[in-house]
């Protein structure tokens, strides 16, 4: 039967890496978990247990994935914050998955959450007719999480009204919800905990309180290390992608993909790759999941309106749109990237710095 | 092997390696101790064990002659042989040094110097192997791991017995300085077998040395350095003394021994192993950060810090180990301290490792190199007559003296000034450079010097900054590269690298300028630093440096600047008069230079001209730019003239931008008949409203112009108005009359806001 989910959970798509995993656990488990710190740590990061191959779903930065296990170990909640596009709730929802084999405590912070949607609401019918109950109460992921002494996910979390995020401060402090309605408290389970992800293009618009952020620990999840690791991310995504979207045109040429991310990284870091050069960045953050979506929008040029290969011209007026966002000033920084840098690397690059000069005339 | 004689592997600067070692030390009760370090060092010991002796210290060893070569032995409190060497003293057991003796290690070439890069590579691979076997993400917290927490003194010593042993398996014969590392063995056994002829029996004796060394002294008996070999060693003159040290230098300099990061931390080590406990290092490096921060005024709470050190113990849970390590604890700061950034903790964790401990030595202990280096120097360069306490004027001509034979005695004054020029870095009263503003400045050069006693103490306090004059100017234009906020500061360090005739610092400071270029500067200081960059490089000649890598950063801050030319005239008058001088720099850099991308520059000026929304006086002044430069012909200037002084053009601006216009090139101006015609068909245009306030401008345009300008201008209007020039001249030129001045006092009270 084809598959007609669009997205399956994670703990689904790895049930037989996770089955592995427990089979072969050696080490010690903490109260709650599915399976030991070390075992959580190959499964996102990749390796090999009995003749099972894990594949890695977080690439480069293992130590911040060690870190984020410690954190969930000492019953401390993780906040992961990032630029868009660094996988923070990829990695959120395999660690969940990893841990207790189910990533679908989610709480989904939006300009509309309500302090409901983080501890309970009531089903109104039935609190009119029967008054407050147990069976009348909406128990919110949290609250489940709570109850099972697993871990519930808060995504965007800097999205929420600030009242909503404090909501949250008296569960992590007192590890308990007290329900005044039924005169009960629920404390919460051993090995209950929170994954919360924040992005830092969001800082301002619903700030986090100093109080809530003291009650997280703090990783901040950067961009993929080192060009290989970005091109790995990127050739595994877009091949995923233009198999599902049907583009007609062939994959990004290797050398394609290496440009596109080389250029993404310089002007993102602000130098050259060789790191002889600085370079002046732009105002947009040349995520990762843009490089992608630039890829896949240069293949459905190519394959609606080209012959199916990707040429400089299609890539040149995909960079010109991912780099340059407010006009006059990244104009300046990717006119003088061209002229500066790209300009200069020679026969291999010069198709591509002609076809983004002549956009420029 | 080994017959007896008791070996105690090390690794340089190893908390773990003194503590033991004195447990060990206290169990053989030995009563002779070897200690690997030159064996005509031994002098040094009494000084080092005095009390008043704080560590860090260091034996510096130096050759006589130039050029100085330097050889640096360093000791914290923790340093195993320095703890060796006090419990000797302690103890009243004889200690001796028994390595290759320091005249003929600077004797023989070192050949890391030559293929450093092959050398180091060869034994990062192993140790990059070693990390990976270990799953660990660096050497340093390999050891630490392993090594530094160690729970006995036996685990220990065969723990680094063990791990010399496989290093030594691994790279044997593939380092660089393996025939020197023989050479040392060797040398070294012939003292352990001279203490036994001695009569030492080798049960009475403890050889410390690097956990490297053991395997290749155990063959003591059977083969050593026979007296010919050691007599006909190469040796150099060499002096050596002890200098105070600091944790910072001991922190850079990775290249000893095994390096040692973070001094400071390791003196917690040192400390918790002391206090026999083995946590109290991550305690205190996690509360000092805290304390730092609090301090600077940001709120560490004391839970957040109890989470840290709860966190990095759950870290070393992962890795088994039950104290976390410096990688542990760094990474748990961060997450909780710096709330997941490195940088809000950057000068706490600095504080913490590294740390600003100087060390201490009782007076008159030390005779540095640099104190050398100076003296030498002085006679070196013939100036030792001005070593005195009257000050006396140097005049020197960098120009090659023709009437020499030799190089050195041609360029004498230019190396005069390369050392002076070192000394006023250093910031040595000894010297102070007046810098005149003249023709020939490019060539000459006027000093005062005067030597003081504050000018020797200054020498000593140098002497942490680096071994030689050389070493530390270099060092101290480093950290003022480090320092510098903004990019002329970085160019006044490469103009002074270039006064120095330093082309490494040069080079050093031209990375750090071209990294901070980037960055959002106003378009004066790319002026100006493109005009510091193109004076060094029209001038660099003279003092005999190869000036062109700093081109293509010129290219790069020229072409930046063209491009934010145009945007950055948005400013009003008091901005204008910066802007007009980071436009006649840029312009005077164009000039100088044929490979600057002249035609971008000349299309930021078009532009800067052509545009009406920029502050007027810039876009006149960007067009008497392209006047004089030929990029405008009359045609061109005729409708601009029309353009900006028509009818309908406010009249501050239209004088304003005449008054840009005027700010250059007036003979070409003056020559312009029409030019005058037009200024004058918009005069007569103007109310009277109008024309007192073109009057205020055009007055200060033709402020500064002088009488014979005047005078031509005169003639100018006498030709259009068919008057006599004289006449016209007269008036213009004359001194202003009683009925004038009330009428000028009275545009003072002009108000321009109506």
């Amino acid at each position: 039967m084809k598959q007609e989910v669009l997205r399956l959970p994670a703990e689904q798509l790895f049930q037989k890496e996770i089955d592995a995993l427990i089979a072969a656990e050696k080490d010690p488990i903490p109260t709650g978990w599915k399976m030991s710190p070390r075992s959580v740590r190959t499964y996102i990061c990749g390796g090999k247990v009995g003749k099972t191959v894990i594949t890695p779903k977080y690439i480069g930065h293992e130590r911040l994935v060690e870190i984020a296990i410690s954190t969930l170990v000492t019953d401390r909640a993780l906040l992961l914050i990032g630029e868009p596009g660094t996988a923070k709730s990829w990695l959120s929802e395999h660690l969940t998955a990893a841990i207790n084999g189910d990533s679908t405590k989610v709480i989904q912070g939006t300009a509309g959450t309500t302090e409901e949607q983080i501890r309970y609401s009531w089903n109104y019918a039935m609190l009119i007719a029967k008054g407050p109950s147990l069976e009348a109460m909406l128990k919110s992921p949290v609250f489940h999480a709570m109850e099972t002494g697993s871990i519930a996910r808060v995504e965007e979390i800097s999205r929420c009204a600030s009242e909503v995020q404090d909501a949250l401060i008296s569960i992590l402090s007192e590890k308990r919800i007290s329900v005044p309605e039924l005169s009960m408290e629920v404390p919460a389970q051993k090995g209950f905990s929170i994954i919360a992800t924040a992005n830092t293009r969001d800082k301002g618009v619903n700030d986090m309180s100093a109080a809530l952020k003291r009650r997280f620990n703090i990783v901040v999840l950067p961009s993929p290390a080192n060009l290989d690791a970005e091109m790995e991310i990127v050739r595994t995504r877009v091949e995923q992608l233009s198999g599902n979207l049907d583009l007609n045109a062939k994959l990004p040429e290797e050398d394609v993909i290496a440009k596109v991310c080389t250029i993404f990284r310089e002007l993102r870091k602000g130098e050259t790759l060789d790191r002889s050069q600085k370079v002046k960045g732009p105002s947009g953050v040349l995520s990762t999941a843009e490089a992608i979506s630039l890829l896949c929008n240069s293949m459905a040029l190519a394959g609606s309106f080209g012959d199916g290969k990707i040429t400089d011209e299609d890539l040149a007026a995909g960079l010109q749109g991912a780099v340059v966002k407010e006009d006059e000033k990244d104009l300046v920084v990717w006119k003088e990237y061209l002229d500066n840098v790209m300009k200069k690397r020679g026969s291999r690059w010069s198709g591509l710095y002609k076809a983004c000069k002549e956009l420029n005339r | 092997m080994g017959a007896g004689i008791h070996f105690f592997g090390i690794r340089h600067l190893s908390p773990a390696g003194a503590y033991y070692l004195r447990q060990y030390l206290e169990e053989k009760k030995p009563r002779l101790v070897l200690v690997e370090g030159p064996s005509d060092l031994e002098d040094q010991i009494e000084n080092m064990t005095r009390s008043m002796t704080k560590p860090p210290i260091a034996i510096l060893a130096y050759t006589s002659e130039a050029p100085v070569r330097t050889v640096l032995y360093p000791f914290a409190e923790y340093s195993p042989e320095y703890q060796a060497l006090l419990w000797c003293h302690e103890h009243q057991v004889a200690c001796r040094f028994m390595d290759l003796p320091s005249e003929s290690i600077l004797a023989i070439p070192d050949p890391k110097e030559q293929e450093e890069e092959a050398g180091e590579e060869g034994r990062q691979s192993v140790y990059k192997g070693l990390d990976q076997a270990a799953g660990e993400d660096g050497y340093d917290t390999f050891w630490e791991r392993v090594m530094e927490h160690a729970d006995s003194a036996k685990g220990y010593q065969q723990g680094a017995n063990t791990f010399g042993a496989k290093l030594r398996e691994l790279t044997e014969g593939k380092e660089s300085d393996w025939t020197q590392i023989l050479l040392r063995e060797s040398c070294m056994r012939r003292q352990i077998r001279l203490a036994v002829q001695e009569g030492f029996l080798p049960e009475e004796i403890v050889v410390v040395t690097g956990a490297y060394h053991v395997e290749g002294l155990r063959s003591w008996q059977e083969e050593a350095m026979s007296e010919e070999e050691y007599a006909s060693l190469p040796r150099v003159e060499t002096n050596h003394t002890l200098m105070p040290y600091s944790y910072y230098r001991l922190s850079t300099r990775a290249g000893y021994g095994a390096g040692n990061k973070a001094p400071a931390y390791y003196a917690l080590l040192w400390e918790s192993l002391l206090q026999k406990e083995p946590l109290r290092a991550s305690y205190s490096y996690l509360s000092r950060i805290a304390g730092y921060q609090r301090e600077n005024g940001m709120p560490v709470s004391s839970a957040q810090t109890i989470e840290a050190v709860r966190l990095a113990v759950s870290l070393a849970a992962l890795r088994g180990s039950q104290v976390p390590s410096l990688r542990d604890l760094w990474d748990a700061a961060v997450t909780l301290l710096g709330e997941g950034t490195f940088s809000a903790i950057s000068l706490a964790v600095a504080d913490t490792e590294i740390g600003t401990a100087i060390g201490a030595l009782p007076e008159g202990v030390s005779r540095t190199s640099i104190q050398e280096d100076f003296y030498r120097q002085l006679k070196e360069w013939k100036l030792e007559k001005y070593r005195d306490l009257t000050a006396q004027d140097l005049s020197l001509d960098l120009r090659e003296n023709r009437n020499v034979k030799s190089e050195k005695a041609a360029y004498l004054d230019l190396y005069r000034s390369f050392f002076l020029h070192r000394l006023r870095i250093l910031k040595i009263s000894f010297v102070s450079w007046q810098q005149v503003k003249q023709e020939n400045a490019t060539w000459a050069e006027h000093w005062v010097v005067r030597w003081t006693p504050e000018a020797e103490i200054e020498l000593v306090e140098a002497a942490l900054k680096g071994d030689t004059i050389a070493q530390a100017a270099s060092f101290a234009m480093k950290e003022r590269v480090e320092k510098a906020a903004d990019m002329s500061g970085i160019a006044s360090v490469i103009e002074d690298a270039f006064l120095c005739g330093m082309a490494e610092a040069v080079r050093y400071a031209l990375t750090a300028l071209q990294a901070i270029a980037v960055d959002a500067v106003s378009l004066e200081e790319l002026a100006s630093t493109a005009f510091r960059l193109s004076v060094v490089i029209q001038y660099g000649t003279i003092r005999r440096l190869d000036a062109s890598p700093l081109t293509p950063i010129l290219k790069q801050l020229f072409y930046r600047a063209s491009l934010l030319l145009p945007g950055a005239c948005v400013c009003d008058d008091n901005g204008s008069k910066g802007m007009k001088g980071a436009m006649e720099r840029l312009n005077t850099v164009d000039l100088a230079h044929d490979f600057l991308d002249r035609e971008a520059w000349i299309g930021a000026l078009r532009e800067t001209a052509d545009r009406d929304d920029l502050n007027t006086k810039l876009s006149g002044y960007a067009a008497a730019i392209l006047l004089e430069r030929g990029e405008m012909d009359t045609e061109r200037l005729k409708l601009e003239v029309n353009r900006r002084l028509s009818k309908g053009i406010p009249a501050d601006l239209g004088a304003g931008w005449f008054e840009g216009l005027a700010m250059k090139n007036r003979y070409a101006l003056i020559a312009r008949l029409s030019l005058w015609e037009h200024l004058d068909e918009y005069l007569d245009t103007l109310d009277e409203e109008e024309f007192k306030r073109a009057l205020v401008f055009l007055r200060r345009a033709f402020a500064d112009f002088s009488p014979a300008e005047k005078d031509s201008i005169a003639e100018n209007l006498g030709e259009i108005w068919g008057l006599n020039v004289q006449q016209v001249s007269e008036t213009v030129n004359g001194p202003v009359s009683q009925e004038e001045q009330e009428l000028l006092a009275g545009l003072d009270d002009f108000d321009f806001d109506i």
